[in-house]
Order: C-alpha cells, then structure tokens, then sequence
C-alpha cells in the first residue's frame, strides 16, 4: 500500500518531465527564455499564463504529499521500519532547526520551513531530471518572500501597531526612511538572491555547454567525417558543473531562504513587548472581569 | 505558444506561489508532522506507563525482598530462642533427674544400711540366745543340776553385754 504512494510520488515527477517532452519544442543553439507557456487565462489585472514553472511546482507539490503519505504509512510505536525512521529523523530535525534558531515561541513554524525547504530543494533539484526549475522564475521565490514579508510584518504587530510604528523610527527618528527601505529590501533581497542563483547556474550551464562544443569543434576538427563533430568537451565537464549549480546551489539556496525567514521572523518579533502587552491585557481583563462581579453583587443585594 | 521573458512579473504568478506554499505548508503539517508527533507522544506515553511499571514492580518486589529478609533475621533469632529454651529445658530435667536418683541412691543406701542393722540385732539377738542356751547347757553339763533358768539369763545377759561392749 505505502508502496503505491512512492510510485505516486515519482510518477508526479515524471509526469512534469513527460509534459516538457510533449509540449515544449526544443530549442535550437543558445536560448534563454523563461519557462515555456502552455495557454493563457483571461484573468482581471493580468492575463495569467500557465507556464512550464507552475505546472512544475504543482507537480513538486504532488510528489512532496506522496513522499509524505509514503513516509507516514503504517506508524508504529516500537520495531519501527526505515520509512518511519526516515519521517522521524526530519521531523525531529526541522524541529530541532527551528527551536535553535526562532525558540519555543515559534515552534509552530516547522512545518512551513520545511514546507520552504522540500519546495525550494525540490524544485531547484527538478532541473536534475530536463525540466524548468520553478525556482529560476521570479514570480516563484517573490510569493514565497511576500509571504515571508506578511509573516515578519505579522509578528511585528503582535505587540501592538504603535510599537510597529514606532520601531521604524530607532535609533534616530531621521532614519526613518532608511529603515523603511530596509524593510522592503528584505524580501526583495531574499528573493533576488535564490532566484538569480539559480537562474544563474542554469544560464551558466547552457554558456559552458555551448563554449565547450564550440572548443571541441575546433580542437578536433582534425578528424574525419562525423568524428569531428562530436562535442568530446561536453562529456564530463557540465556534469561537474551540474553538480555545483544544481546539487550544490539548489539545497543551500533552500537552506539559505529557510534560515533567513526565521531570522527574520523570530528576529523582527518584539518579544519583551508582547509579553508586556500580554499581561496588560490580562491585567485590564482581571479588573473588567473584578468590576462586573462587585456590579453583581450590589445588584443582588 | 512562446515563452516568457527571462523576467517577467506576474501578479498572478506571485499570488499561486504563495497559496502554493501554503497548501505545501499545511499538507506537511497534516500528513508529516502531526502524525509522526502523535506517534512520538504516543510512544513517548507508552515508554513513560513502561517506566512507571517496571518502577512498581521493583518496589514491590523490594518490598517483598525486605519482609522476607526481616522474616529471616527473626526467624534465626526464633531458632536460637527454641535452642536456648530446649538447652534449658534440658538442663532442668537433668538436674531433676540428678537429684531424683540421688535421692534414690540415698533411699537405697538408707534402707540398706537400716537392713544391715535390723540384721545384725536380729543376729545379735539370736546369738545372745543361742549363748544363753549353750551356756545353760553347758553349766547344766558341769555342774549337773538345773539351774534356775531367771537367775541364769539375767547373769548371762550382763556377761554378753559386757562382752559386745568390750568388742
């Protein structure tokens, strides 16, 4: 039964790659675009383009939610299996990850980091199996990062909007506009940054692929017929490249996102404020709730 | 179709990234995270009743240990009390028993000793007798005529008395 959810799971995989081999042509010499639109939706604002990187995260998404099935199928308390151990081992460390960096206030922010990182990882990594990577379209990482950006902006309010307000204006009040801009750079920045290293690298990748070729046809154009043809270059090279850009870059990028988003959260979040606050409020509801039982009992007598 | 700009924003875009990621979100916290959390609480649970049994059970069984131990403390003392009381018992009726044949030893003896005393009157008296007897025999032998027998018996009686006193 497990079983089925793990076929599942890599089926949603390959089904993206079966989509990008049905439906985008291939592409002649060096072509960097963005992902490949299969039709467009009349939409109010902007007409939306369904595009090769949103089919590609939803299948991410789909073979994420098999894996997890496939993992959590058939619990057990004692003689656990490998799959188990498995689920455990990266429950227990993103919950650990977490409670290092954000504290027990934020413990609730497992499973959204890990949600960053499988999406992150898993769609960086998509470019392993030929497909568009979702993570090198901008519009991706930009959604995650204003979500981010809601969250940080969440958990700033929490003591109170004034404070929020008021934060903006330390350490000198002239600053204000700085710290302003701060703000909206930090999504900005994260963003920019895990798109354009992916970008990065496959645009990399494509340049290197197609200087080698290039090399390799005028070191060997010596032998005859077909021989000299072959690109010998492109045997071994890229893949070493591929493993930089895309194994390498693609997991630390995630990495990097996940840390940030808890920095960020756990750093902008005013802690002795809301404590502060949190008791005030206790305090005015004790005293309300003290003032209608007095009321309660002048009216009884 | 073609395909998009290298950069090409769309709000569209930006806004199914991030009900992506929140749909990612919640599925991980409903299909991994909260199941294997239920299942550590649950095993967690399983190995604190554990815990808390075997502790049970090694305090009764101290306490089982403790009683037989103190049992078998009194009951050496029990042992030397039954030996002593035995031992004493023991020494009671030997002494009974010493003094009962002592007594007896005694008994015998006295009764012995009145014996050999009755005897030796009763000798002594037939013996008296039978002096008397052969004396008057004899004096009657002698000097041929009967004696009177009073006079004689009395006479002789001194005699003899004399006699065992002088012995």
């Amino acid at each position: 039964m497990s079983l089925v959810f793990l076929i599942l799971s890599l089926l949603s995989m390959a089904a993206a790659v079966a989509v990008k081999v049905m439906f985008v042509p291939a592409s002649e010499g060096i072509n960097i675009t963005g992902a490949h639109v299969f039709f467009t939706l009349k939409t109010p604002i902007q007409d939306l383009p369904i595009t090769e990187a949103q089919v590609n995260s939803w299948c991410v998404i789909l073979a994420v939610m098999f894996l997890c099935l496939f993992l959590t199928s058939g619990l057990k308390t004692r003689n656990i299996s490998v799959r188990q151990l498995v689920a455990e081992w990266i429950v227990e460390k993103v919950t650990t990850l977490v409670r290092s960096n954000m504290g027990e206030f934020f413990e609730g922010f497992a499973p959204f980091i890990a949600a960053i990182l499988g999406l992150s990882a898993f769609s960086s990594l998509s470019s392993l199996l030929g497909i568009f990577p979702p993570t090198s379209d901008i519009n991706i990482i930009a959604g995650w990062a204003i979500l981010v950006f809601i969250l940080i902006t969440y958990y700033k309010m929490k003591a109170g909007p004034w404070i929020y307000m008021k934060s903006f204006g330390q350490p000198v009040p002239l600053l204000a506009p700085l710290n302003i801009i701060s703000e909206v750079a930090t999504p900005i920045s994260m963003a920019f940054r895990h798109y354009g290293n992916v970008l990065s690298g496959s645009i990399i990748s494509v340049l290197v692929a197609v200087g080698l070729t290039d090399v390799s046809h005028k070191i060997f154009s010596f032998l005859p017929g077909a021989f000299s043809d072959f690109p010998y270059l492109r045997i071994g090279v890229p893949a070493i490249l591929s493993i930089y850009f895309d194994l390498f870059s693609g997991c630390l990028q995630a990495f990097i996102f996940a840390m940030l988003t808890m920095l960020y959260v756990s750093g902008g979040f005013p802690a002795e404020e809301y404590a502060a606050r949190k008791k005030r409020r206790q305090e005015r509801a004790e005293a309300r709730a003290a003032r209608a039982n007095a009321k309660e009992q002048k009216a009884e007598i | 179709m073609q395909d998009l700009d290298i950069i090409s924003v769309n709000i569209w875009h930006i806004v199914i990234s991030l009900a992506n990621l929140v749909i990612l979100f919640l599925i991980l916290k409903k299909l991994l995270f909260e199941p294997v959390n239920k299942i550590r609480e649950q095993r967690q649970n399983e190995i604190d009743t554990q815990y808390r049994k075997a502790e049970r059970t090694k305090r009764e069984a101290d306490e089982i240990k403790a009683g037989w131990e103190s049992k078998m403390a009194t009951a050496d003392d029990e042992a030397d009390k039954i030996i002593n009381e035995a031992v004493e018992r023991a020494d009671r009726r030997n002494e009974v028993m010493l003094y009962e044949s002592r007594e007896k030893a005694d008994q015998i003896i006295r009764k012995a000793k009145a014996d050999v005393e009755r005897d030796r009157r009763e000798a002594r008296e037939t013996i008296k007798k039978e002096i008397v007897d052969v004396s008057q025999a004899l004096s009657e032998q002698i000097i041929g005529r009967e004696i009177n027998m009073d006079d004689h018996r009395d006479l002789i009686d001194k005699a003899i008395d004399n006699i065992g006193d002088l012995k």
